[in-house]
């Protein structure tokens, strides 16, 4: 059996977050489902070690998640969180600010409307991120990490704000755009039809207490 | 010059008179603070009959302890006002308000007090004024500083988490945020200063004045404090925010 992406065991990060046993595996699109409260965003953080578990072993292609330099981590496992954030300024700007802030030239103008085109950004990119609505937030905050093209992509809900059939199109494509550029995939969705759809390794977490 | 004209009590008490229109404003337009009203009033005439007591008996017999005595107290108080009730507050954020706030006070108050007065710093009639005005500005530095910075975190908190999930250093998502607060406490001394001589006559050069003090003396004093209370705000609350933000997220880089 190859070695899984991320594997963990008794990890406990409160007492009523616990995993006992988990397998993330390389090259599938790993699904992260459960009921509200089990803890699936928690682990999303666990995972990019924005937080710390208080005991408990997570391995990183095989190796404690602690021996890893924070940032880099970071910056290689990226998590969309759930909640959009985008400074007040253009779309394009946006993007110019957040690669600034990573200390990174700008891609070119053809890749940022690819990686927006897949994301079916449909506004201009000169339209300011304060009038977008809560979708176009989403795809346009999905847009600017995806454009960074990180090794592990953690998606937190990223259809949340999204109607059924763009939440189908916009997952389609990303997985694909993933696949092809080799970016392993966890993704948190508590959309049953999103997952029967895309999951190739279903992580089931269960609520305690 | 002459000296001031001493106040009798009774024409002293008539003063007091004039929290009568307080009084009935306050009634006319609904606000219920009457009673905040007369509990400061009493609070500011016990403590400061009791600060004039103290600091009588002090100039008097001028003793080396009881002068530092005294300014450890004041700058207790400052710090105990600048950080109780903050809940939001870590440990070690609070042990960093408090030594900023005495380091910053002292430096400025002895660099005043020797240096530019050229006096003792053990003199309690230059230490014990000037360290009030120094280390009571500091302390409204820093609960301004500290409030702005603190209620900029919570709001822009979606912020700081994407700053933190796309792989930013801690250190550089809160610095800016530190800079912001230091600007916003640091306004209303610089508004002061802009406005003083034309809008207002400040405080302490009325104070000489009133007391026989030629006014060009009075405004020196009045300018040299004013310097001294920008710089001691400034250092105080620089001091404080970036000590302090540096206990908001550990050595995993992790906010706390």
């Amino acid at each position: 059996m190859n070695e899984p992406l991320f594997q963990a065991s008794n990890l406990i990060y409160q007492a009523n977050l616990t995993y006992d046993r988990l397998r993330i595996e390389k090259g599938k699109i790993n699904f992260i489902v459960g009921e509200s409260g089990s803890g699936k965003s928690t682990l999303l953080k666990l995972i990019n070690h924005s937080i710390s578990p208080a005991s408990g072993e997570l391995l990183y292609n095989g190796k404690p998640i602690e021996d890893y330099d924070p940032i880099t981590l970071r910056r290689e496992v990226s998590l969309v969180s759930q909640e959009p954030f985008l400074f007040d300024e253009s779309v394009l700007g946006n993007f110019k600010t957040f690669y600034s802030l990573r200390q990174i030239p700008l891609p070119d103008i053809e890749y940022i409307n690819h990686i927006t085109d897949l994301c079916l950004v449909n506004v201009p990119l000169d339209q300011n991120a304060s009038t977008l609505s809560g979708g176009e937030r989403q795809r346009v905050y999905i847009s600017i990490f995806l454009s960074f093209s990180p090794k592990v992509l953690l998606l937190d809900e990223p259809t949340s704000a999204l109607d059924e059939k763009t939440s189908f199109k916009v997952m389609k494509n990303i997985t694909d755009f993933c696949k092809e550029n080799d970016i392993e995939m966890i993704i948190v969705s508590h959309d049953k039809d999103i997952v029967d759809e895309f999951s190739e390794n279903k992580i089931e977490i269960v609520k305690k207490g | 010059m002459r000296g001031i004209a001493t106040l009798g009590i009774f024409q002293f008490l008539l003063i007091y008179l004039l929290l009568i229109i307080v009084l009935l404003v306050m009634k006319k337009s609904k606000i219920n603070q009457t009673r905040l009203l007369l509990i400061a009033s009493l609070r500011m005439t016990v403590q400061l009959v009791i600060v004039g007591y103290i600091l009588q008996y002090i100039f008097k017999n001028p003793n080396p302890i009881l002068t530092m005595i005294f300014l450890a107290i004041m700058i207790a108080f400052s710090i105990d006002r600048a950080i109780r009730g903050r809940k939001d507050l870590n440990k070690y954020f609070k042990v960093a308000i408090g030594t900023s706030l005495a380091l910053s006070g002292l430096f400025v108050l002895i660099f005043f007090v020797t240096i530019v007065v050229s006096k003792s710093i053990f003199n309690p009639q230059y230490t014990i004024p000037l360290a009030g005005m120094i280390i009571g500005n500091a302390m409204t530095g820093i609960n301004i500083g500290i409030k702005t910075f603190m209620a900029s975190i919570k709001k822009e908190k979606s912020k700081i988490t994407t700053l933190i999930n796309l792989g930013i250093d801690p250190k550089d998502i809160l610095k800016p945020f530190a800079n912001n607060a230091l600007e916003t406490a640091l306004i209303p001394t610089l508004n002061s200063m802009v406005g003083m001589g034309i809008i207002f006559l400040p405080g302490m050069m009325t104070g000489q004045i009133l007391s026989g003090t030629l006014p060009t003396t009075a405004i020196m004093y009045q300018i040299a404090i004013m310097i001294a209370i920008c710089t001691s705000v400034c250092l105080s609350v620089f001091l404080s925010l970036n000590m302090g933000y540096k206990s908001l997220y550990n050595n995993r880089k992790q906010f706390l």
